[in-house]
């Protein structure tokens, strides 16, 4: 319950008028700082929401695919240059950040990723570094201005931020998996010698 | 029909998911046609085809006058304001190696080059005449020029979806485009600014066309 506050209260901050056109006015924290906090939120609901509707957790997202699926699709929406651009133009795309950035990424997000199979996590990492390292490509060598409410300069540097996180999750990921084979194999070792 | 019986619901929810999926980016791209808000401004800009309002230009020579004075010839725009030091060079530059590839008999003749200024307070005919020097303006083929009246402009503005937003320093944010206007006066299309041989190619194509017509 006390999560669920804190997600309430986060959520609540970054709907704050002075918030927003703050967090909007440079397109890498509009990015890279606005929208995952608000799937921070969404996963700080995700306990309650999953202790509310247990039912609806388990029969629709029984596996966590049909969840990283939703996730990917609206995380992929949100990375082309134009819906930043409509989220400032337009309240109704706005809206629909509040609301898709929550739900549709942080409470499928915290809900999935637990249910996922080690395989399926990975090739989840790395479709998200896929794209975007993608999106960093494009931002970093464009050469023309892709969103209207930004400068070339903030597009460069939200590329080379889209690239560096890339990298980043890829190689957590990879390292990880890596790790886990490694003690899988010398777990099996021991139990055999013994 | 008896296999939809046997879906789980986790099936049901990713068939769901999929079309979500496929409608978000449809009507976020309009059907996959425009991956950015420049692009979507320009498709609809086509679409519309809006035709010049009545504005009372003053060009680098003082001299005013409406857009009907020259719109019996197909006029290449460009919106730009002297102040810019970032991309307006660039666009007029561009603009410059438009106009120079265009055959001399068509200039004047059959298209007139404007660039119009949205800073009507700076822009006044003798910076506009310095400014449109350097990029080899001769004043006639080609004229910069501004919209003194600021109703008038803001209306011009609109109608051709410029945004340009003042961001202090008397230095404004906006987009940049070339434009072509047909001798009614209707806007006939919107042109990648970098893309230098395209717009000459589709200005040729246009000047071509009413000759033979």
């Amino acid at each position: 319950m006390k999560r669920f506050i804190y997600g309430l209260l986060l959520f609540a901050f970054l709907a704050m008028p002075p918030i927003v056109s703050f967090l909007e006015s440079h397109m890498l924290l509009h990015m890279h700082v606005q929208m995952p906090l608000l799937a921070f939120a969404g996963m700080l609901w995700t306990p309650f929401l999953q202790a509310k509707f247990p039912r609806f957790f388990s029969r629709w997202n029984e596996d966590g695919v049909p969840g990283i699926v939703l996730v990917s699709l609206v995380v992929t929406y949100w990375i082309l240059p134009r819906a930043m651009d409509e989220a400032i133009q337009f309240s109704s795309v706005e809206v629909f950040k509040f609301i898709s950035w929550p739900f549709f990424v942080g409470v499928a997000m915290k809900d999935s990723w637990k249910k996922l199979k080690g395989r399926q996590r990975l090739f989840s990492t790395l479709y998200f570094s896929f794209i975007y390292g993608v999106m960093g490509f494009v931002y970093i060598f464009a050469g023309e201005q892709l969103c209207n409410n930004y400068l070339i300069v903030e597009q460069r540097l939200l590329g080379w931020s889209f690239l560096a996180i890339s990298l980043g999750a890829a190689f957590y990921r990879l390292r990880n998996e890596a790790l886990k084979k490694r003690d899988a194999a010398a777990g099996r070792k021991t139990k055999f010698g013994s | 029909m008896a296999a939809l019986l046997h879906l789980r619901d986790k099936q049901i929810s990713l068939i769901i998911l999929v079309c979500f999926g496929f409608f978000l980016f449809f009507y976020g791209t309009d059907g996959f046609t425009a991956f950015t808000a420049e692009k979507a401004r320009t498709n609809k800009l086509l679409e519309e085809k809006p035709r010049l309002p009545e504005v009372t230009l003053e060009d680098s020579m003082g001299r005013k006058y409406g857009f009907e004075a020259i719109s019996d010839k197909y006029i290449f725009m460009t919106f730009f304001y002297t102040g810019c030091t970032t991309v307006c060079p660039q666009l007029e530059r561009n603009v410059a190696k438009v106009y120079e590839q265009i055959p001399e008999n068509h200039l004047g003749e059959d298209i007139v080059f404007l660039s119009v200024s949205f800073d009507p307070k700076k822009d006044v005919p003798e910076v506009l005449k310095r400014y449109g020097s350097h990029f080899g303006s001769d004043e006639e083929t080609w004229r910069l020029a501004r919209v003194p009246k600021e109703g008038e402009l803001k209306q011009l503005l609109d109608e051709f979806g410029v945004i340009a937003i003042p961001i202090g320093d008397g230095d404004f944010q906006h987009n940049v485009a070339f434009y072509l206007v047909d001798r009614k006066g209707f806007l006939i299309d919107v042109m990648d600014y970098n893309d230098i041989g395209g717009a000459v190619e589709r200005v040729m194509e246009v000047l071509d066309r009413t000759k033979e017509g």
